[in-house]
């Protein structure tokens, strides 16, 4: 049986557009969840989101988040492309849920995959009618117009964008799809795609202007917050509304749907008002890390696992040349902007203004909890401070949208750093057992991978409790991510058990390409170190991928890789994220074996995803997912200790700081007519580039994270 | 009581003189620039600079800052518009992905400048400790305060 996400989506009844079946049964709505917004694009929609204004200025209404990958300014670039005028020329803005169609979240570098083509579609069909409308008023051919960033000219005569506007501007609509060939996707030399743009709105950003939803400011706005049980699975047995209340500053107290919020004029007064309440819990059953650590070993299950990703029966006779276990933790976003939402509800109307991942998804979520129709509320989508699969959480929305109700005015809800470690979902932990058996060739006979992990799309987070059980039957496929080897082995079986455990997992940078590549690329360099082959050579030789060869060898050569550099602090790993993307990285390592410290001296990555469009911010992914490897390696763990998640603050969950990261060399690789795909998460593959290196120099492999010093000590 | 913020004098209001020094600036004075990351210390998105030296500010009671002057994010270009050094390095290097965390490594890198215009790279690891970056935009960050340090030369 293969993985196929969209089967099993159409199994729940959920496909680009929305439910089917399940709300087509009578009273069955109010009983789902609000969902996330899945799949790409339908029709023509890009024709709602670029117009030209009355004043003869483009507009683009974003149909991405920006989270900090840069989507924007390759959604100008294509713009631009289109229209032969200069991307800066392209003024974008982040969508409200009440300008455009329901799209997608902003997950999984899709953007470019799924919007690149309705996109720059919108604006050839903008270009063709402005070329129309050019044509009548020169009084020239069509074909005589060409467009560039001054507006249109034809025979010797132009028109400003501004008087092409003609004072009333022009939005597209149906009769406006034309099919016509596309610019971006013409081989051959380009005035915007594969050019390097920054960030959009770059200057607000290094002057501290207002980008986030805390910087929102709307007439009257409070200050609100709810209170936290200081253990996990916690219930409320009693609260001091009255105590609250008598507290200067204190607007209003409102039970929500758990537990008692408070709204107030300022921070302050917040806080003493939470504090006031003075609320008893009851914890029914303390979650332990022993219960976690028990459900997750998969070594504790001899029998098959649940699901299967490659069925091939392997040998199970005969030695086998590797037979590792791999541990990965529990993990932390840790976004540097702590979740954060801003409600004005009135009698028939709500607007929220937040940074997410899925605006739509957060309107459904506000919608249902204040008992509104869909129309009644807007979402004002913000620049979200980080992302990383966190920002489907739309919590602070919610809490935001009732807190305003019950205050008769607009709330701000600011999470703490502890509740964003306390109630957000964080990346599941997973434990795997590899058995490799290679034959005297050097080519992989037997490949075996079982795994159990913690959900990540079917998130207890967003899931109630009858859906999650009916998401048993089906395989998470984040989860599955990145599982199936990219080598040919005679024989492959890979199966995971997917395992409820008693704390909030979901969505993390790459989902399971993190740790199923860092189980995978640990087990292929073992393989490699155990049968005296040089792990580049041995990875090449079990490869039948071009382009996974290719980015292979370009690292090698970017890093001056050599016989024997594996045992001399040089650790290799590669692999294709989501059948779209491919990486290959190597990390140059110093180790003190006296006392086990290391540090990471030098990272090269060569990468492939495609048609560029925008370089400069794919080089971007590509390190900030080399940081997310180095931390996930060096010192990423988040646990459970007295009843609660054991970290409240970043000091206490460590990620890597400038110190940490060295000097990074890329190579992206292009070749011409690939289309694009996507960037995102490519990178994260590379993690074990770390560990293979250090494993080189201490003779063995390191496969618990984080790696510690105890680790790597030499023994005396 | 009155504080200096960007060169001009501020009144604080009773209510608000028990308030640690960022919720001032966000909630009272709308000074959004200063970015509340954890509210302990521990990452840097809420560096200001007071009498040059880099803090933060999540950490400050307002109370004691009588008389000190503080500078923001939005205190650092000149008044003509005029980007820092620091800041326009930021822009040449295209530091910023998500941005939640760039004013207060500004603030950081241009206190560090401030005392230490040539500094060694342990130096800027160092004093650049404080300051998270979830984003990883580490590599880009060494480069423009070097090249901000060579700029100023």
């Amino acid at each position: 049986m293969n993985m196929r996400r969209r089967d099993f989506l159409r199994g729940l009844g959920i496909t680009a557009t929305g439910l089917t079946a399940v709300v087509t049964l009578p009273g069955c709505s109010s009983m789902l969840p609000p969902l996330p917004t899945f799949g790409g694009p339908d029709g023509d929609p890009g024709l709602a989101w670029l117009r030209l204004d009355p004043e003869g200025r483009l507009r683009l209404v974003s149909p991405r988040q920006e989270i900090g990958q840069g989507i924007g300014s390759s959604l100008r670039a294509i713009v631009a492309e289109e229209l032969g005028v200069d991307a800066a020329q392209v003024e974008l803005s982040l969508h409200r849920t009440d300008e455009i169609a329901s799209v997608g979240s902003t997950v999984g570098s899709q953007s470019i995959l799924d919007y690149a083509r309705p996109l720059a579609l919108a604006a050839a069909c903008l270009r063709e009618e402005l070329i129309t409308r050019a044509a009548a008023r020169l009084d020239v051919g069509r074909a005589e117009v060409r467009l560039d960033r001054e507006g249109a000219r034809g025979g010797d005569r132009n028109l400003s964008w501004k008087a092409l506007a003609d004072g009333e501007g022009l939005v597209l609509d149906a009769d406006h799809a034309v099919d016509v060939p596309l610019r971006t996707f013409a081989t051959g030399p380009k005035s915007s795609i594969g050019r390097s743009l920054p960030t959009d709105r770059i200057r607000d950003v290094v002057t501290g202007g207002a980008l986030f939803a805390g910087d929102v400011r709307v007439e009257g706005m409070l200050h609100g917050g709810v209170a936290r049980p200081s253990k996990l699975r916690s219930e409320l047995v009693a609260f001091d509304a009255d105590a609250a209340r008598a507290v200067p500053g204190v607007v209003a107290v409102a039970l929500l749907d758990d537990a008692p919020g408070v709204v107030a004029e300022t921070p302050m007064a917040l806080e003493r008002g939470l504090a006031a309440l003075a609320c008893s819990w009851r914890t029914p059953e303390e979650v332990t890390q022993d219960a976690i650590d028990a459900a997750m070993d998969v070594d504790a299950d001899e029998g098959g696992l649940e699901h299967e990703i490659r069925g091939d029966r392997v040998q199970q006779d005969g030695p086998w040349t590797v037979d590792l276990r791999v541990d990965v933790p529990m993990a932390a976003h840790l976004c540097m902007e702590p979740k954060c939402a801003v409600a004005d509800v009135r009698e028939d109307r709500a607007n929220v203004w937040m940074g997410t991942q899925d605006a739509f998804y957060v309107r459904d979520a506000v919608r249902k909890a204040l008992g509104l129709a869909t129309e009644r509320v807007v979402v004002h989508s913000q620049r979200l401070g980080g992302g990383f699969g966190s920002g489907s959480l739309w919590w602070p929305a919610v809490e935001a949208a009732l807190l305003s109700r019950a205050a008769g005015r607009p709330v701000k809800v600011t999470w703490s750093r502890s509740e964003c470690f306390q109630r957000g979902y964080h990346r599941p932990p997973s434990t795997h057992r590899l058995r490799v058996r290679v034959g005297e060739d050097g080519r992989i006979q037997d490949w075996q991978h079982r795994f159990k992990s913690g959900h990540v799309i079917f998130t207890s987070a967003a899931l109630p409790g009858w859906l999650q059980k009916a998401t048993s039957l089906i395989g998470d496929f984040g989860v599955a991510r990145g599982a199936d080897p990219p080598y040919s082995a005679a024989r492959t079986h890979v199966e995971f058990s997917d395992v409820r455990i008693p704390v909030d997992t979901g969505p993390w940078r790459g989902l399971g390409a993190a740790p199923n590549h860092f189980a995978v690329e640990s087990a292929v360099d073992e393989a490699a170190r155990a049968t005296g082959r040089d792990p580049v050579a041995f990875r090449i030789a079990n490869l039948e991928d071009p382009r996974l060869v290719r980015v292979l060898e370009r690292v090698a050569k970017l890093a001056g890789w050599k016989e024997g550099d594996s045992t001399r602090g040089r650790g290799v790993a590669c692999g294709i994220y989501k059948k779209m993307s491919y990486a290959a990285v190597v990390a140059d390592v110093e180790l003190d074996a006296k006392d086990g410290s290391f540090r990471v001296s030098r990272l090269f990555c060569a990468h492939d995803c495609g048609l560029v469009v925008n370089p400069d911010q794919v080089r971007a992914q590509i390190e900030g997912n080399l940081v997310w490897g180095l931390g996930m390696v060096m010192s990423e763990r988040l646990g459970v200790a007295g009843g609660r998640i054991d970290a409240d603050a970043p000091g206490a969950y460590r990620v890597p700081t400038l110190g940490d990261v060295p000097d990074i060399d890329i190579e992206l690789v292009e070749v011409e007519g690939d289309p694009p795909t996507g960037a995102g998460e490519t990178a994260i593959v590379g993690a074990a580039a770390v560990t293979n290196a250090l494993a080189g120099r201490v003779g063995r492999p390191l496969t618990q994270l984080p790696i510690r010093r105890g680790m790597l000590r030499a023994s005396t | 009581m009155r504080i200096d913020i960007n060169g001009s004098a501020v009144e604080v209001p009773e209510a608000w003189q028990e308030a640690r020094l960022l919720w001032l600036l966000r909630e009272h004075l709308g000074l959004v620039g200063t970015r509340f990351g954890c509210g302990v210390g521990a990452c840097g998105s809420c560096t200001v600079h007071v009498d040059g030296v880099a803090q933060r500010s999540c950490l400050l009671p307002v109370a004691g800052l009588e008389g000190r002057q503080v500078t923001t994010i939005e205190g650092l270009a000149a008044d003509d518009g005029t980007l820092h050094p620091v800041q326009q390095a930021w822009v040449e290097e295209s530091v910023p992905q998500c941005g939640y965390c760039q004013a207060g490594q500004i603030m950081s890198a241009a206190a560090l400048l401030r005392s230490h215009p040539d500094p060694e790279p342990d130096q800027v690891d160092q004093a650049m400790a404080g300051n998270l970056c979830r984003c990883g935009t580490y590599a880009r960050i060494r480069r423009a305060i070097r090249r901000a340090a060579e700029a100023s030369r």
